[in-house]
């Protein structure tokens, strides 16, 4: 550390200490994104992969069998511990077990060790020891694997017959019983068939013998996958894999957000901040153009201008607090007096819900859209406007044939820039409509089709939900970071368009656009 | 224009009619949306006003409570913030706002402690030495950084710096402690390279090329951990902190909070930063390096106090990102209510509070009104520090042009 | 195999056939409305589940905005059915009594605890009544002489340092529950870390070894310890599912359905079929999944009596 000193005087060009903290800085600045973003990277996508189920031996001659999760040292400071996530939480209460490492006396990774997904409990990990098919039939060994497979199959089938005939022949009617319709008939039909379709799912059992010497019997109907990951190859690993991810981004959650998929999160995301930059385009543009075309250029005007600039720097939070005193208690109680009455004292649009997230998020994002596009109308030279007025043209006409499509890159940049910061938004979600858990989708086939009044599920808002609200933080771990990869992936495109955007816009009106 | 002589009179009216209710239209749009803006403050002094003035809506609350409360009859408490327990009840309202108030200005302090050196190191680095193409992607990059939700930089940190950080102290400590003459010894050795080594890595590139470097120190770091703290703190550095110190350490602390949000807001105060020091005129710098100065020095002595204003801008920019800033403190600071000087203790800020209490509080209520009260100050504190921030830069901008070239 | 599948695929063309006159005689189907608390929307969730099982038609539309929701729901006659995890207070029960001339129905579906959890390392096993509210709470009114904020005063050497508290918001119903038993109504230190959920409670806990914190039953992971309580005579009682559902536990609460039902009137269908469910074995072993506790069984077959369900193979 001491020769630097002394060796200053010998740098080529004298640039000091200085320069180097200055550069460290930069290095430092860009290691810690990296590290997030890998952070988030691994552990977001690596949970989808087939981790190798391991048997642990213990001292006292105990066995387990789990995934290895993590190592942490001893509070003592001598030795470590390990997380194993064991499952078969109907057996003994937990789903994972802590196990000091000095304690272990032998770990193995049997090919035959089986880990089972289930509708109810959670995973269950062991030995397949006999099938029960649907006929009665018992099978063991690689026999009853392979049966288990195909009717793991069978199932599936069946499942997604059962789902698309509620779904889309029985909710509806029933809908329609609802409204006054006669569909009595045609919905007993549905649910005879619905019946044999469940029918059909029932019957057949497997036993599988757990490390701990104990035995499970599930009901072959509760299995929703079955697979065994140290008998997998790596190719098989991978298409489990891409099967784990596309279930991730297609599936709803499960078990109070700590598993299943977060396909309701992207679709409300994605559509609240559709809806959002449909209300912040126009009403941000309209004021943009107020400011630089007509009002007139004066203190008024600079000052106005200063604080539409600063509120694109009061905190979000603040946003929330009048969405939710203005929006949902002022207009949607109103609007609940007025209109849906019948309903009263539960809210329809006196509380959160995707209007007023929607609304809120635009005027949180009004300031950046006006000052974008203010930026792209005073990079337009005058000349442009005064050749088309001394043409002849009206004002209307001037802004519309001339202003407007010069700055339309400049609006088409604001409006992502402000998507890109609606997307990342939660704190003022939390408090105008956010839901952790909205089975409806605020889509669907009833009439009016958008229903803004519904709660909706958020990608960030379920980050949050999931890492402190969840049934049990350790599972919803993975599943976090991979919402949280997901969510900053959406906004890294965002944000690359709008850049791409602006980088071609300064490009293009280069020339043009020097005063 | 009196022009009424042809038919296309009739037209040419038609168009100056549509004109004219356009010009009606976008004006009433225009003020209608800039006053939807504005009636955000006009909206939560409205809610916050009968908390003070008897108008029957709710019970009144003296302004004393808001600030000191309860030392009398015996209770120990002072600054509480516990309004669902207290509102309503017949004891003694304890919802002071200052510890919340205390907290947001604590956890703001400590990411602008951290985040303006960074960014200031970051933007002197960029516009005086970096390669120009490094720079052009730099730029976007450290964009990205700054759209980077909350809500993943908080989790990040609660859930995982936190908990680290607090298991590796003595790493962290040894980390700081490397930091700085890591990078000077980094300096140093880079003179003694052969030149053709040196043309390979410029300091132009530096940026990139110090990461590795930066990961040995690390790896350094928590070499030589144990050895410090064995040597200077008795072998436990928390122990050391706990008994000779008297500092408490929670998992969750202000440190943490500083760490996550100064990583949030470094990037703002970058762009806002260097844009300020690339805008100083070209001259300025040329005349200084022309008699002599290094760019370093040129940057110290002239670039720099040029671009003082619009550094103080940047970093008043930053100081309201990291007021408002709600889910980082929110995930990583642990929520509670402290008035402590140490670093390493708990905080609660203003956000996080209303975050977390507004939607359980009753429309019209006491607590509402008080979270209102608490929403309204942080509004009021960042449109101020806003103000003066934009009002500077703008004299800034004067200046420029005085100089000559500029934006 | 494959005749199934191409049957179910179609199922429109199922419906245009002639289809056989099925004599369906118990054609349950509507939508069940149920509006009420945040710590029961799992369960509410699953039966949910169970019942669309059973009978297709039904659907279960939930409103989990907290337990304050339900009473006011119910007054209004918008929902009939409100979960609630408290029993409704004086003034709610009396706002319905005034709307609909009749109190509302109470029926107990499970039981919950609240749980004091330490780190899995940490060698304490109970905590007295009076400790527990000197550890909490800067107001003592237990009865302790002083406050503790040491692990050295729990005569402990091994977690060393100032105990780190962890617990829960202030809006929430966990939160007013544990003021209110183990504080004896008191203020919480400030000191306590404010977790927005029991969960993340029990994560901050399981990762160091100086918390302390309180958390739901159902929220209990084996990084954590749950702690015994010691009440005045010194016996302990450790929150296992037999003492919570005995009562013996005092840090523990019913979970309650709430109904709009006129005395002397049965309850329609899907109601019905909804309770039949939750006070079936099968309602009462999704309690258990869950981790909260289920009821005892005299007392599910009371409540069953009570509704005049019927008891046949049940």
């Amino acid at each position: 550390m001491r020769p630097v000193s002394g060796s200053r005087a010998r740098l080529p060009r004298g640039e000091g200490p200085g320069a180097w903290l200055a550069a460290g800085s930069v290095a430092l600045s860009l290691l810690a994104l990296l590290a997030l973003l890998s952070l988030l990277a691994v552990r977001g996508l690596g949970h989808f992969w087939p981790a190798p189920v391991a048997l642990v031996v213990l001292e006292d001659g105990r066995q387990l069998a789990g995934e290895r999760v993590r190592e942490v040292p001893l509070p003592e400071g001598t030795g470590r511990e390990r997380l194993y996530r064991t499952g078969n939480r109907d057996l003994d209460g937990a789903r994972w077990a802590w196990v000091p490492v000095s304690a272990i006396t032998a770990v193995s990774h049997p090919r035959d060790l089986v880990v089972l997904e289930r509708r109810r409990w959670g995973e269950a990990i062991g030995r397949l020891t006999a099938l029960e098919s649907v006929t009665g039939e018992r099978l063991e060994g690689e026999a009853a694997w392979a049966a288990l497979e195909g009717r793991l199959v069978e199932l599936a089938a069946l499942r997604r017959a059962r789902d698309t005939l509620r779904d889309e022949v029985i909710l509806p009617r029933v809908r329609a019983l609802e409204a006054g319709g006669d569909v009595d008939r045609e919905l007993a039909i549905a649910n005879a068939r619905l019946r044999e379709l469940q029918a059909a799912m029932e019957g057949g059992r497997l036993i599988l013998a757990t490390a701990d010497g104990g035995q499970l019997t599930v009901p072959l109907e509760e299995v929703l996958r079955a697979r065994r990951p140290n008998a997998m190859s790596p190719p098989d690993k991978l298409a489990t894999w891409g099967e784990g991810v596309w279930r991730f981004l297609s599936e709803g959650p499960r078990a109070a957000n700590t598993a299943g998929g977060v396909w309701p999160a992207i679709f409300g995301t994605v559509l609240m901040v559709m809806l959002m930059s449909v209300l912040v385009t126009p009403f941000g543009v309209l004021a943009a153009i107020y400011l630089n075309e007509v009002a007139h250029q004066g203190r008024l005007t600079r000052l106005v201008r200063i604080a539409v600039r600063n509120l694109a720097g009061v905190p979000s939070i603040v946003y929330g607090v009048f969405g939710l005193g203005v929006f949902v208690y002022g207009i949607g109680g109103t609007l609940d007096e007025w209109f849906f009455d019948a309903t009263l004292p539960s809210p329809t649009f006196g509380t959160g819900g995707l209007l007023w997230a929607s609304l809120t998020l635009a005027l949180l994002t009004l300031p950046v859209v006006i000052v974008a596009t203010e930026e792209g109308l005073a990079r337009i030279p005058d000349q442009q406007r005064e050749g088309a007025l001394a043409l002849g043209a009206t004002r209307l006409e001037m802004l519309t044939r001339v202003v407007l499509p010069m700055a339309t890159p400049a609006m088409l940049t604001g409006v992502i820039l402000a998507v890109a910061r609606a997307a990342g938004e939660v704190a003022p979600l939390m408090l105008v409509g956010v839901a952790k858990l909205a089975p409806q989708v605020p889509v669907d086939g009833d009439f009016p089709f958008l229903h803004l009044d519904r709660k909706f599920m958020h990608l960030g808002y379920h980050i949050f939900d999931a890492a402190f609200h969840g049934g049990d933080v350790q599972s919803a771990m993975p599943l976090v970071y991979a919402t949280a990869l997901l969510l900053v992936l959406v906004i890294l495109v965002l944000n690359l368009t709008a850049i791409f955007l602006r980088h071609h816009l300064s490009t293009r009106h280069g020339a043009l656009t020097r005063r | 224009m009196p022009d009424s002589s042809s038919p296309p009179s009739i037209r040419r009216r038609l168009r100056q009619g549509r004109d004219r209710l356009a010009t009606v239209l976008v004006t009433a749009g225009g003020i209608g949306v800039i006053a939807a803006l504005l009636a955000i403050g006009v909206f939560l002094v409205v809610e916050v006003v009968p908390l003070f003035w008897p108008t029957g809506a709710t019970e009144t609350i003296s302004p004393q409570a808001l600030w000191l409360s309860l030392e009398a009859a015996g209770d120990p408490a002072r600054y509480r913030w516990d309004p669902t327990a207290t509102l309503g009840t017949d004891e003694a309202a304890r919802v002071s706002l200052v510890p919340l108030a205390w907290g947001t200005l604590e956890a703001a302090a400590w990411a602008l402690l951290i985040a303006v050196p960074l960014a200031l190191g970051a933007a002197a680095h960029s516009a005086l030495f970096m390669a120009p193409r490094l720079r052009s992607r730099l730029k976007p990059t450290l964009e990205l950084m700054e759209a980077l939700p909350g809500v993943v930089i908080g989790f990040v940190a609660g859930l995982v710096l936190a908990p680290w950080v607090e298991r590796h102290l003595a790493d962290v400590l040894a980390m700081l402690v490397l930091l700085v003459p890591g990078l000077l010894l980094a300096g140093g050795l880079w003179s003694r390279l052969p030149p053709r080594l040196q043309q390979a890595m410029p300091l132009g590139w530096a940026g990139l090329w110090l990461l590795p470097w930066l990961l040995l120190l690390l790896v350094a770091a928590h070499a030589l951990s144990p050895w410090l703290e064995a040597w200077a703190f008795g072998g436990d550095l928390r122990h050391w902190l706990e008994v000779r110190l008297g500092l408490d350490i929670a998992v969750r602390n202000a440190m943490i909070v500083g760490m996550a949000m100064g990583f949030a807001v470094m990037p703002s105060v970058y762009a806002l930063a260097e844009d300020a020091l690339s805008g100083v005129p070209r001259s300025l710098a040329e005349g200084a390096q022309a008699l002599g100065a290094t760019r370093w020095q040129t940057l110290w002595r002239v670039v720099l106090p040029a671009a003082s204003p619009g550094i103080f801008s940047a970093v008043m920019i930053g100081a309201g990102r990291a007021v408002g800033e709600t889910m980082i403190v929110l995930m990583a600071s642990g929520n509670a209510a402290l008035m402590t000087w140490n670093p390493l203790d708990g905080l609660r800020s203003l956000a996080a509070t209303i975050a977390i209490e507004l939607p359980e509080a009753g429309p019209g209520g006491q607590h509402y009104r008080l979270l209102l009260l608490a929403a309204l100050l942080l509004f009021a504190f960042t449109f101020l520090v806003n103000t003066l921030a934009e009002l500077v830069r703008t004299r800034l901008r004067l200046r420029y042009r005085r100089l000559g070239g500029g934006p | 195999m494959s005749a199934i599948l191409r049957r179910c695929l179609a199922p429109w063309l199922l419906l245009a056939m002639l289809g056989a006159p099925q004599a369906l005689a118990q054609q349950v189907a509507g939508t069940l409305g149920a509006v009420g608390s945040d710590t029961m929307a799992g369960l509410m969730l699953r039966w949910g589940e169970a019942l669309t099982r059973q009978h297709p038609g039904i659907r279960l539309q939930l409103q989990t905005s907290g337990s304050a929701s339900a009473p006011p729901a119910l007054v209004a006659g918008t929902t009939r059915l409100g979960p609630m995890s408290r029993p409704m207070n004086e003034a709610e029960r009396r706002a319905f009594i005034e709307r609909h001339g009749y109190p509302p129905r109470e029926v107990a579906v499970a039981r919950d605890a609240l749980v004091v959890v330490v780190h899995r390392h940490n060698p304490l096993e109970s905590l007295g009544e009076r400790e527990l509210d000197a550890i909490f709470s800067d107001s003592r009114r237990c009865g302790a002489r002083e406050g503790i904020n040491r692990w050295r005063q729990l005569g402990l050497d091994e977690p060393e340092g100032r105990i780190r508290l962890h617990g829960r918001n202030a809006a929430s119903g966990t939160q007013a529950l544990f003021r209110r038993v183990a504080l004896c109504g008191g203020h919480f230190r400030p000191e306590v870390n404010e977790h927005p959920g029991s969960a993340a409670v029990v994560a901050a806990v399981a990762e160091d070894p100086r918390a302390i914190g309180y958390a739901g039953l159902n929220h209990l992971t084996p990084g954590v310890k749950a702690l015994a309580r010691r009440d005045a005579e010194g016996t302990r009682h450790f929150p296992d599912p037999r003492a919570v559902r005995r009562g013996d536990y005092a840090l523990s609460r019913d979970l309650y359905l709430y109904l709009n039902l006129p005395p002397g009137e049965s309850l329609p269908a899907a109601e019905r079929a909804f309770l039949d469910l939750v006070l079936s074995p099968a309602g009462q072993a999704i309690v258990e999944e869950l981790g909260f506790v289920a009821l005892p069984e005299t007392r599910r077959l009371r409540q069953r009596q009570g509704l005049a369900l019927d008891d046949a193979g049940r």
